[in-house]
């Protein structure tokens, strides 16, 4: 269900299953990584009987406990992609093909103007307490919960359509219609939102207590999905346990209902290291790997009975940022940033000056251990349907970023090694990253040490996560980052990055009217593009998008890493992609079993 | 005592009778007993080494410590040859290194044989100024561009370690004694006052003391950093460390020397001082706590390595001295992955350091007791 984009915290992605919901993958990349073992394992899958595939378990890492079971309120990622398994919505991404297809609806039309939608509700599934799910529980999700003010639900912008609310109204026990304010192309994929049972949390939403129901103190047994597996014990900082869910409704091609697996186990190991030793202990079945990682874990994969994937770009963006914040602070009447650093910032030349300086080829060299892409465009190559390579490419160039600089007007005038703009001012600024993420602190080092042999006096300070993004999007005091955003294949939900208004518009938060001419532009791609049923030229205007971000470089892109897990030879149906992650199809994955 | 001791015999000396030897200064005395002990001199040679090497640090160094050579990251330390493949001497020489990968991506380390760089004395480095005053170019040792020498390897940005070790010796070894320094003026006053004053306002000194002493160390040290704003250069957040291990690290001292100036302050010299009017003040200072000195030279000695060890833990996690000025703790804190131990186990040598340097500093406060405590002597 994480549809915005969010600021990313760590490289720590977790292996499996946390984005069900969107992307397109590179299918040759994966065929070429996958190896011979598990080739074997393949055929192997087609001669076992369905029957020999029930059982067993799996045991994935966690990096830290989930702080709720709720759904609706939970924020983190570590939370929701262990609790998502849990529940399911109406349509769900197909983890290899990405395209849109039915979970709990069955099918769905629309009139011609796209505005009016009816899902017509699959009849066969069932709440875990065994109640019958149907068309109060979709109203209930939507009018009762996201639109619910007095709930904090980070779904209620993605539903928010120029403002207004999509209306929800049942139509029978199983057709739900939904009456849209304006044309919105992303609808159906954004109908992924997970559905909640009206008949466990109705009482506790009349009472207001919504917000403290589900919480990570509630007896197991009480979370009523419909997902394939559901919660069967938590023990605080050392595992969450969930249950095959026996009335789940989807069944394999022989009729057999899924899912296959008895138990998924999450261990919550606290930092990657110890999961990668856990992982080679065998205490674990799946890891993601860092590029670092690969040298230890390759050489080990046929004596520990694992293989390592590498199934491309991943989707979460570096970028280093600067301030660009023209407004006015209402409380104090005076500008959130200082004259002089805005000067430079809001100055394309230097920051087209910071893009050659930007050592691509050498951060995925060392940091990456050369497994990452150079990121030039806001959309990851791995999001095929939108991305596109005719942008601007900055390429690492000291000299050429030196001209670039002097022709601007940014001269050492006092010969003390450090540059003065026109008005004599020294280029002196702060660079802050998020302390907990060593890539990025690396990055942040070699864009200081390149941008110092430019004549920039640049700080560098490594920031606790959430003081800097309270910075970023709430004090406004900070000069210059480098963060990262998780992304999708659908460049929509990044709207309240693009949006000028957006509060993730880091550069220049929530302005009144777009402050420049390009960025006025973006706001009309969004608006447009999400009216635009013809992928073809939806496409296009995402593309234009692309290129204006490139030309006018208000994120400047560095890397994107390889989304690479290793994973024991035991599993059968295992499709891993770059967006799905190894365990996208969990509820077909099966053990195969020996001889 | 010892003031008497020294007082008397100076007023002696004046007079007819010039005794036969002249009885050794209890200065020197401690110095003769601390040079017969073997691992007393063992830590004053390797503290002496580390010192200087820190106050030259400049000119023994090949590099700068934030020169990357980011195509040379992980390098293997160098190995230094004298006889080339034809068995010909060469005096000391080293090759080029080539980083190249096998199959799994590691790093395999060779040497391209086809050009040896003689290493230099007296060769030449970036400019820099020594001691801060001079324009200087030289340094000990080096190798001629584009060539470079890692004599103890390389890290992740291709830095030299042997250089930013030399540089980050100087956090090391000043953030002890500056601490100390602080905290023990601290220490003896409070200390000094709160014994010789008794009453109310021992019992409010004292109490205070105990309220610090009570904290735990640890995490006092972290919510003061916590509490000092971000934007911070390097000297700043220096000065605060040390600043902060001065606040935490002076009421141990205070307690033991307020006992001690509580029992001073009975004797008959102080008494004496008394009688004659002399300002109380004046009377810590003088004549209590230069009694009190021998055991707060030791106590400064066997102290000193928490600081050290303080300093390595705040960089550590990245909240001390900050990349790219180099300090023991932050050239650790990369070497805090098991991946990076396992392939480049150079990265540990400022762990090795730190050990040199705390294990010196403990023999010495070890010797420096031994020296100073009469009991010990015979």
């Amino acid at each position: 269900m994480q549809q915005r984009y969010l600021l990313r915290n760590n490289n720590y992605t977790l292996p499996f299953y946390l984005i069900v919901k969107l992307t397109k993958p590179i299918l040759f990349l994966i065929f070429l990584f996958l190896s011979v073992n598990s080739l074997s394992a393949a055929e192997l899958a087609a001669s076992c009987t369905s029957k020999e595939r029930y059982g067993g378990h799996i045991i994935w890492a966690a990096s830290s406990d989930p702080r709720s079971f709720n759904l609706i309120i939970a924020k983190e990622a570590s939370t929701t992609s262990i609790i998502g398994i849990m529940f399911e919505g109406l349509t769900e991404t197909d983890g290899v093909t990405l395209e849109i297809k039915p979970a709990l609806a069955q099918s769905w039309s629309y009139d011609q103007n796209g505005l009016i939608w009816e899902f017509k509700l699959r009849r066969d599934v069932f709440w875990s307490d065994g109640e019958r799910f149907n068309a109060d529980d979709v109203v209930f999700t939507f009018n009762s919960l996201i639109y619910n003010d007095q709930i904090p639900s980070s779904a209620r912008d993605i539903f928010t359509i120029e403002g207004k609310k999509i209306e929800v109204e049942k139509i029978d026990d199983f057709t739900v219609r939904f009456t849209l304010p304006k044309k919105f192309v992303p609808f159906l994929r954004s109908m992924s939102q997970e559905i909640l049972p009206q008949h466990v949390l109705k009482d506790s939403v009349d009472a207001g207590k919504f917000s403290f129901t589900w919480g990570t103190d509630t007896d197991p047994q009480k979370i009523i999905g419909t997902g394939p597996f559901l919660l069967s014990e938590y023990l605080p900082g050392e595992k969450v346990v969930l249950l095959r869910n026996p009335r789940y409704y989807k069944k394999d091609r022989e009729g057999n209902r899924l899912p296959y697996l008895e138990k998924i186990i999450f261990l919550i190991v606290g930092n990657q290291d110890a999961a990668l030793l856990r992982f080679l202990d065998n205490e674990l079945d799946s890891y993601g790997l860092r590029g670092k990682d690969y040298p230890l874990l390759k050489p080990k994969e046929k004596e520990r009975d694992f293989t390592v994937y590498n199934v491309g770009p991943t989707f979460s963006s570096n970028f280093i940022v600067f301030n660009q914040n023209r407004g006015i602070s209402p409380t104090t009447n005076m500008p959130y940033y200082q004259e002089n650093k805005l000067r430079w910032f809001t100055d394309l030349n230097f920051r087209r000056a910071v893009a050659h300086a930007i050592d691509k080829k050498m951060i995925i060299q060392i940091l990456m251990n050369g497994f990452g892409t150079s990121q030039n465009s806001p959309v990851s190559p791995s999001a095929e349907n939108f991305y596109t390579k005719d942008v601007v490419i900055y390429d690492y160039d000291l000299d050429k970023a030196r001209n670039i600089l002097a022709e601007a007007g940014y001269r050492d005038r006092d010969g003390d090694g450090i540059l003065e703009d026109v008005q004599g001012e020294k280029i002196e600024f702060n660079l802050f990253t998020a302390a907990e993420d060593d890539i990025r602190i690396q990055i942040s080092a070699m864009i200081r040490n390149d941008l110092k042999e430019l004549g920039m006096k640049v700080n560098f300070l490594p920031l606790e996560f959430n003081s800097l993004v309270q910075r970023l999007v709430s004090t406004y005091d900070w000069d210059a980052v480098v963060i990262g955003l998780t992304g999708g294949i659908e460049p929509h939900f990044g709207k309240n990055v693009w949006n000028s208004k957006g509060r993730l518009h880091m550069w220049y938060p929530a302005q009144d009217n777009p402050a420049t001419a390009w960025e006025e532009r973006i706001d009309e791609i969004f608006d447009l593009a999400a009216q635009e049923f013809n992928q073809r030229r939806r496409k296009k205007l995402y593309d234009e998008w692309q290129r204006l971000v490139s030309e006018n470089l208000p994120l400047i892109y560095t890397v994107l890493g390889d989304s690479m897990f290793a994973v024991r030879n035991k599993f059968g149906n295992f499709k891993p992609t770059s967006f799905g992650g190894p365990f996208h199809n969990i509820e077909e994955i099966y053990i195969i079993p020996k001889d | 005592m010892r003031i008497l001791h020294k007082k008397i015999p100076a007023q002696i000396s004046n007079g007819v009778n010039k005794p036969k030897h002249r009885s050794k200064s209890q200065f020197r005395v401690a110095l003769s007993h601390l040079k017969k002990s073997r691992l007393s001199r063992f830590s004053i040679f390797a503290l002496f080494t580390l010192y200087t090497l820190a106050l030259f640090a400049d000119f023994f160094v090949p590099y700068a410590y934030d020169d990357e050579e980011r195509l040379l990251s992980y390098a293997a330390p160098a190995r230094v040859h004298i006889i080339d493949d034809s068995g010909k001497f060469r005096g000391p020489f080293i090759y080029d290194t080539i980083i190249e990968f096998d199959e799994y991506r590691r790093k395999i380390y060779k040497e391209d044989k086809s050009r040896i760089h003689r290493i230099k004395f007296f060769a030449r480095r970036q400019r820099y100024k020594f001691l801060g005053l001079f324009d200087a170019d030289r340094c000990l040792f080096g190798v001629d561009k584009p060539a470079r020498i890692y004599l103890w390897g390389a890290d992740i940005r291709g830095r030299d370690i042997f250089s930013r070790i030399i540089y980050g010796s100087r956090i090391s070894s000043t953030i002890g004694l500056i601490g100390v320094s602080i905290s023990f003026f601290i220490g003896l006053m409070i200390g000094g006052i709160s014994g010789f004053y008794g009453g109310k306002v021992d019992n409010f000194l004292m109490r205070l003391t105990e309220m610090i002493m009570m904290i735990p160390g640890f995490y006092l040290m972290l919510v003061l950093r916590e509490r000092f704003s971000t934007n911070l250069n390097s000297a700043q957040i220096y000065l605060m460390i040390v600043f902060i291990f001065a606040f935490i690290g002076w009421a141990g001292l205070a307690r033991v020397i307020r006992g001690m100036s509580m029992s001073l302050r009975e004797r008959e010299y102080v008494l004496a001082a008394r009688a004659l009017g002399i300002s109380n003040i004046k009377i810590i200072v003088r004549h209590i706590l230069p009694h009190c000195t021998s055991y707060a030279i030791v106590a400064a000695a066997l102290s000193i390595p928490s600081y050290i060890l303080g300093e390595a833990t705040l960089s550590l996690l990245g909240l001390g001295i900050q990349d790219p000025i180099p300090s023991w703790g932050n050239m650790l804190s990369e070497a805090l992955g098991i991946v990076q131990i396992g392939f480049y186990p150079w990265i540990l040598l400022p762990g090795v350091f730190i050990f040199i340097m705390v294990m010196s500093f403990n023999l010495l406060g070890d010797g420096l007791r031994d020296a100073l405590d009469p009991m010990f002597r015979s």
